[in-house]
């Protein structure tokens, strides 16, 4: 069953509940077969300004792969300039039925920066479809008290930091947990504080893209024709862990798991949590992937036709560990977060933190009974990403192996209550194969409208 | 004649209301060590209940508590057993009302600009009062069945006056701390000295009237 199947039957079955049930709040979160239905909608707009900047690649690409008149490929920015653009509309939906059993789904339309991997992707996705049996609490809250939950489906990574504050993604979560995962997940809440969670899912497969807002377009059925040059460029592109996109699980299962403990108030404003985390999985020899005739896991590795793969490419184990830390005081949070992984023998860390200060605004205007200008929320992100391994001589992505470091900036204005304005920059600096630096920056502003 | 006999037995079983009390309230930080630094005395509420107290007598017109500024104004508020409390928003946006303290638990929706709602209080006790939109807005409805209370001045000093003789118990309360309670004889010659340890922040942990938490985190992601 495709997620479009598995999501319309997850909307009908909430949308066959009686329609009452949307305006009642419960006073007790008691079991009931009647669920409480919450339905959402976002959708964001950007103006985008990306540098522009080309890499010459070692690669020897045929004269029929290449613009006319080009003899040597590049990797490029992906849209270089200034552009307008609608990225998502996003419908959500939860059910409830009290505090042990949940669901939850979300759709993307249009989907533009999240394409999985190229533009050739589908326009609809399923980002989340989700069953939940028990509690889970939020990073850096206490749980009620000890207990389990088995969540099931399509989900987000179990260390995935879920409150960004900028639109942008750093190096670190894109790389390894920006996309979601399928399978399932049980949580122990050991007592209120330690907790523990294990996961068995279907692994997200090894890719390429570009982090900046926009990924790249690499093996689009366009690049196929003879002198391709299509509007979308490569982009300058790093190994990242792409969305899962369809429910087979006929390889091996990833392994992974975590052990926590928080602290916090019983309002859960205040709080400290401390995650270790772990994967383990063996790569496919090939993933496909809608929206690109490259193969991912082994078969990028290796390069087209399996001709440039890295010198230090050893077995098929693909293996992560890594720290969160979540700290939250009054308007203040932080985000930090360390990896270590080793795909097939390529070994690279990355290191990640995000500081953002919330500020409430005093009442100065209103529209239609909500204030206008609600909080403002500074925040800051450094990210880098160290490879620890080269390239063939002959790559045609030698950034897949710079170090590369970057630094988010950025400010969010709530508007009014469900809607936010967020201006960033990215500074975003690399270092060549050749000990060279170089940067590919972007500015970018995101209107966010959420019901 | 007739018609004065019981009144002179009435007036002779009520003892009389003429003596006072007088203390000092220190507010002391956390451990009992030095005064609590940020902590406005002027804040804490002391009441005297007498052994056996007379009937409250709550008022035929509402207490007010407002909402003003994306605060309650006034923050604290001392009724009688039985009052009423209306909650008018003065503010050109939406808030919400309630509080989910034990028996004076109530919920007065979400409403906008204007007079406002009244709630009833019936039981005696402290009302945390919040709303359910603004995390921030905290408001304290203290239910009394004595009429004998104070606020202190800025240095702490408190009077309570009109007392009746006898047995009592005095309370003193800040938001900021466990409350304190004490035996005490009326007439009393000697001022209190009571200290309250400052241990809760000024907006206390609470949990929105679902008791969920409130979102008061970015939830780009979250759902």
């Amino acid at each position: 069953m495709t997620y479009r199947w598995g999501c319309a039957v997850l909307v009908m079955l909430c949308l066959a509940a009686p329609l009452r049930a949307q305006e009642e709040a419960p006073e007790e979160e008691e079991p009931s077969l009647k669920p409480r239905l919450e339905f959402g909608f976002e959708a964001k707009a950007h103006y985008r300004d990306s540098d522009l900047n080309s890499f010459a690649v070692p690669f020897r690409f045929e004269p029929n792969m290449l613009p006319r008149g080009q003899s040597q490929g590049f990797e490029e920015t992906v849209n270089a300039g200034s552009h307008l653009e609608i990225s998502t509309f996003t419908l959500l939906v939860d059910a409830t039925w009290g505090d042990g059993l949940a669901a939850h789904g979300k759709i993307d339309f249009i989907d533009l920066y999240d394409r999985n991997p190229t533009s050739s992707d589908g326009k609809t996705d399923v980002d989340e479809a989700w069953v939940r049996f028990g509690i889970e609490p939020a990073p850096a809250t206490l749980a009620p008290r000890g207990g389990a939950y088995l969540k099931i489906g399509k989900m987000p990574k179990l260390e995935r930091q879920d409150d960004r504050h900028l639109e942008s993604y750093g190096l670190v979560s894109t790389a390894f947990n920006r996309f979601e995962d399928t399978g399932a997940e049980l949580g122990l809440n050991l007592g209120r504080h330690v907790y523990v969670k294990a996961t068995a899912t279907q692994g997200n497969p090894v890719f390429l893209r570009d982090p900046n807002a926009l990924a790249g377009d690499n093996g689009t059925p366009a690049m196929r024709q003879p002198f391709p040059d299509p509007e979308l460029k490569s982009g300058i592109v790093i190994l990242y862990d792409a969305e899962v996109e369809d429910l087979d699980v006929d390889g091996e299962l990833e392994l992974g798991g975590g052990v926590g403990v928080r602290f916090a108030d019983e309002g859960g404003v205040n709080g400290v949590d401390f995650l270790a985390w772990g994967y383990r999985r063996n790569l496919a020899e090939t993933v496909e992937l809608e929206g690109t005739f490259y193969g991912g896991d082994l078969d990028l590795l290796n390069g087209p036709g399996n001709a440039t793969p890295f010198p230090a490419l050893r077995g098929d184990e693909k293996r992560e560990a890594g720290a969160n830390v979540w700290i939250y005081f009054g308007g203040l949070s932080f985000f930090g977060q360390f990896v270590d992984q080793e795909i097939a023998g390529l070994p690279r860390t990355g290191l990640e933190a995000e500081v953002a200060w919330r500020f409430e605004l005093p009442l100065w205007l209103s529209i239609g009974d909500r204030q206008l200008f609600t909080f403002v929320a500074p925040a800051a992100r450094y990210s880098e990403l160290d490879n620890d391994f080269r390239n063939h001589l002959n790559t045609p992505a030698p950034s897949l192996a710079w170090d590369w470091k970057k630094l988010d900036a950025g400010l969010r204005v709530g508007i009014i209550p469900g809607a936010d304005l967020t201006v960033e920059y990215a500074d975003h600096e690399f270092i060549l194969g050749n000990g060279a630096k170089r940067d590919n920056n972007e500015l970018l502003t995101t209107f966010r409208w959420r019901v | 004649m007739r018609r004065l006999v019981p009144v002179l037995i009435l007036l002779l079983a009520v003892p009389v209301a003429a003596e006072e009390l007088r203390g000092r309230l220190q507010l002391v930080g956390k451990g009992g060590k030095g005064p609590a630094r940020g902590s406005d005395v002027r804040q804490a509420l002391v009441w005297y209940e007498p052994t056996a107290p007379a009937p409250a007598r709550p008022p035929a017109t509402p207490f007010v508590m407002t909402t003003r500024g994306k605060q309650f104004v006034p923050r604290t508020l001392t009724i009688p057993v039985g009052s009423r409390v209306r909650f008018p928003n003065e503010d050109v946006i939406l808030h919400n009302v309630f509080s989910v303290s034990g028996e004076n638990s109530f919920d007065l929706g979400l409403y906008r600009r204007g007079k406002g709602k009244e709630q009833k209080f019936d039981r005696p006790g402290l009302v945390r009062v919040f709303c359910n939109v603004h995390h921030s807005m905290v408001g304290y409805i203290l239910v009394l069945q004595s009429p004998y209370v104070a606020t202190p001045d800025a240095e702490g000093r408190f009077v309570l006056t009109g007392l009746p003789r006898g047995a009592g118990r005095l309370t003193v309360w800040h938001e900021q701390a466990e409350p304190a309670g004490m035996d005490v004889q009326v007439p009393r010659a000697e001022p209190l000295a009571p200290r309250l340890e400052i241990v809760r922040p000024r907006i206390p942990p609470h949990l929105n009237k679902t008791g969920k938490a409130y979102s008061t985190r970015d939830d780009y992601n979250q759902r």
